[in-house]
């Protein structure tokens, strides 16, 4: 099959679109399928790969937490009409395309099977209520929409007043089930035991003080206890937080690259998500749980759903150090149960691992495909208007429910 | 005001109202295409689906039970005979239940049919949630007050939504532990 896929980020920017966009190419590629990806980029050298097609400079706005792309003008269409012709697709599968970006170009221009993939899951945004009923017209032109989650599909269907089909983020299983441990740590080595946290770690969302106020009272339980931290921040700032008496127990590591990640991921006892809130899927949990790390995670709906509920790694109650400090105790102090969990959470990994996701993404292609087969193709240049036409933007969208 | 000037503005109001009444019926007519393919698409895997189960009852009684292979039999039967009159909806259900009754491992059943029972199943869900999204947004559009007082796509017929529990496969299930609740 040709698919051509639409990344609406820069490219040389990393983000969670990307990444997503970046490893279903490659699976699907893998799995023997002709694909092509359109995206914008920083600087055009970055888009060196003879399977991306560079589609321009972006400009950042502010949107959903992050920076969307806006994108726009008679250059971007020039590409990405030249990128359909050329491509001559089976299916068209754009990323995020409520936002004025080169996926809602690609959704004015495109004729033919289009499926969209919907990232952005917050549930209040002013932004989108305001821009979406004015995409809405060539929103109206995708056969088949996907959701990423349960709380961007709630998105999709009270902002943009669409249904869609939910599958999740994938994760890459073998690499992180397989492969070594950082140097001087280690799993099941005899070491000390070691708990890992990955994030912004100067972010209080992240919660990262709830675990080092829980990690008082795991010090005393088991004084060999070792945290390691990654991710970006200030160094300062932490260091501030960890405090005198904790000091010697935590090491940072700082922004570790994909491989070291799932080195440090392989290397801890225990892998610790204490978020406070926003976390809308949670796929360092599933990439934790493939290294085959015991979970405790804070009761966020996100996290729950991923770890089945808490079969599939410990949930407690969120901004609470003290219940924080009692799991992890009691894990580090249960080989058994850490050895249960490890296999449980594999299971649980397995179901997101991105060969299984692209088998489904392919059915859903394989849905809106025409009986006879047909090519997308860019539509006549009149097709196309300049300016979208107003009226229909003042109104809020009458969206009729379906009768259930 | 001139009579000229009058005459100008009434140009060019009815010019927007052209402009936007073939801009809406543009949309009509792409959302009347896509609602078509995906009942094409529907309508062939729900065909696939009692086609199957045809086989399965046909071919297979030993693996399903006497009971269950005579019931399978009449359901695909009506579900295809509701192709063209009847109650479809009921029909597909009734087809939908007794799939959904079958023994997870089907002894002595090949591998491919087992395979390709699970696979239009999923593929049912999915054209039937695309479907009744294009049935959504073209009602959507046709409610509006502009294309009901100009009547656009007056004389085409409103699509009805396809209303059938397909909650089936684990892999709907799993992808979608909450389909049915927020829309």
């Amino acid at each position: 099959m040709r698919i051509g896929l639409v990344c609406p980020y820069r490219w040389d920017v990393p983000g969670g679109v990307q990444y997503h966009v970046r490893d279903l190419a490659e699976t699907l590629r893998g799995m023997g399928h002709h694909v092509e990806v359109l995206t914008p980029a920083e600087r055009e050298e970055s888009v060196s790969d003879p399977f991306l097609t560079f589609a321009g400079r972006t400009v950042p706005v502010p949107y959903n937490g992050s920076m969307a792309s806006l994108q726009f003008g008679p250059v971007s269409a020039a590409r990405v009409r030249r990128w359909l012709r050329e491509g001559r697709f089976d299916v068209v599968h754009v990323h995020e395309p409520a936002t004025p970006s080169v996926s809602l170009l690609v959704c004015m221009i495109a004729t033919g099977p289009i499926v969209a993939t919907f990232h952005a899951a917050t549930t209040r945004s002013k932004w989108l209520a305001a821009v979406g009923p004015m995409t809405r017209p060539w929103l109206e032109k995708i056969s088949g929409r996907i959701a990423v989650s349960d709380f961007a599909r709630r998105v999709q269907v009270e902002h943009l007043g669409g249904d869609a089909v939910i599958l999740p983020n994938g994760v890459h299983v073998p690499f992180f089930a397989e492969g070594p441990g950082l140097p001087g740590f280690g799993r099941g080595t005899g070491g000390p035991p070691t708990i890992g946290f990955l994030g912004r770690y100067d972010e209080p969302r992240k919660g990262l003080p709830v675990l080092l106020q829980a990690m008082r009272g795991v010090l005393r339980r088991h004084p060999g206890v070792r945290l390691l931290v990654a991710g970006r921040g200030d160094a300062d700032e932490l260091w501030r937080l960890v405090g005198e008496e904790l000091r010697p127990h935590v090491t940072l590591l700082g922004e570790v690259s994909e491989a070291d990640k799932a080195a440090f991921l392989r290397s801890v006892d225990v892998y610790c998500a204490p978020n406070l809130l926003g976390e809308s899927f949670g796929v360092i949990l599933i990439e934790a749980m493939a290294a085959g790390a015991p979970i405790v995670a804070s009761d966020l709906d996100a996290f729950s759903r991923v770890l089945d509920g808490g079969d599939a790694g410990v949930l407690v109650r969120r901004n609470d150090a003290a219940a924080l400090g009692r799991a992890l105790d009691e894990l580090l102090a249960d080989p058994g149960r850490r050895a249960e969990l490890a296999a449980r959470g594999s299971a649980a990994a397995a179901q997101y691992d991105w060969q299984v996701l692209a088998r489904r993404i392919l059915a859903v292609y394989e849905t809106v495909l025409p009986a006879g087969g047909g090519v997308v193709t860019a539509g006549t240049d009149d097709d196309f208007p300049a300016v979208p036409p107003t009226g229909t933007a003042a109104r809020p969208p009458h969206i009729r429910r379906p009768r259930r | 005001m001139t009579p000229e000037a009058w005459s100008l503005l009434a140009t060019g109001v009815l010019l927007v109202l052209l402009g936007w009444a073939i801009w809406t019926l543009t949309r009509l007519r792409r959302l009347a295409a896509r609602v078509d393919r995906a009942w094409a698409v529907l309508d062939a895997q729900l065909q696939r689906r009692a086609g199957l189960a045809e086989e399965l009852a046909r071919n297979h009684p030993a693996a399903l039970g006497p009971e269950l292979a005579a019931r399978l039999a009449v359901g695909a039967a009506q579900a295809r005979a509701s192709r063209t009159d009847g109650d479809r909806e009921l029909a597909e259900n009734a087809l939908g239940h007794d799939l959904h009754q079958l023994p997870a491992d089907l002894p002595g059943v090949p591998a491919a049919l087992r395979t390709d029972l699970a696979g239009t199943q999923t593929r049912v869900a999915l054209a039937r949630r695309f479907y009744n999204d294009a049935v959504r947004d073209t009602r959507e559009l046709r409610g509006r007050r502009f294309p009901r007082w100009t009547g656009l796509h007056r004389t085409h017929r409103l699509p009805r939504y396809f209303d059938i529990d397909d909650r089936l496969g684990a892999v709907i299930r799993d992808a979608d532990p909450a389909g049915h609740r927020g829309g």
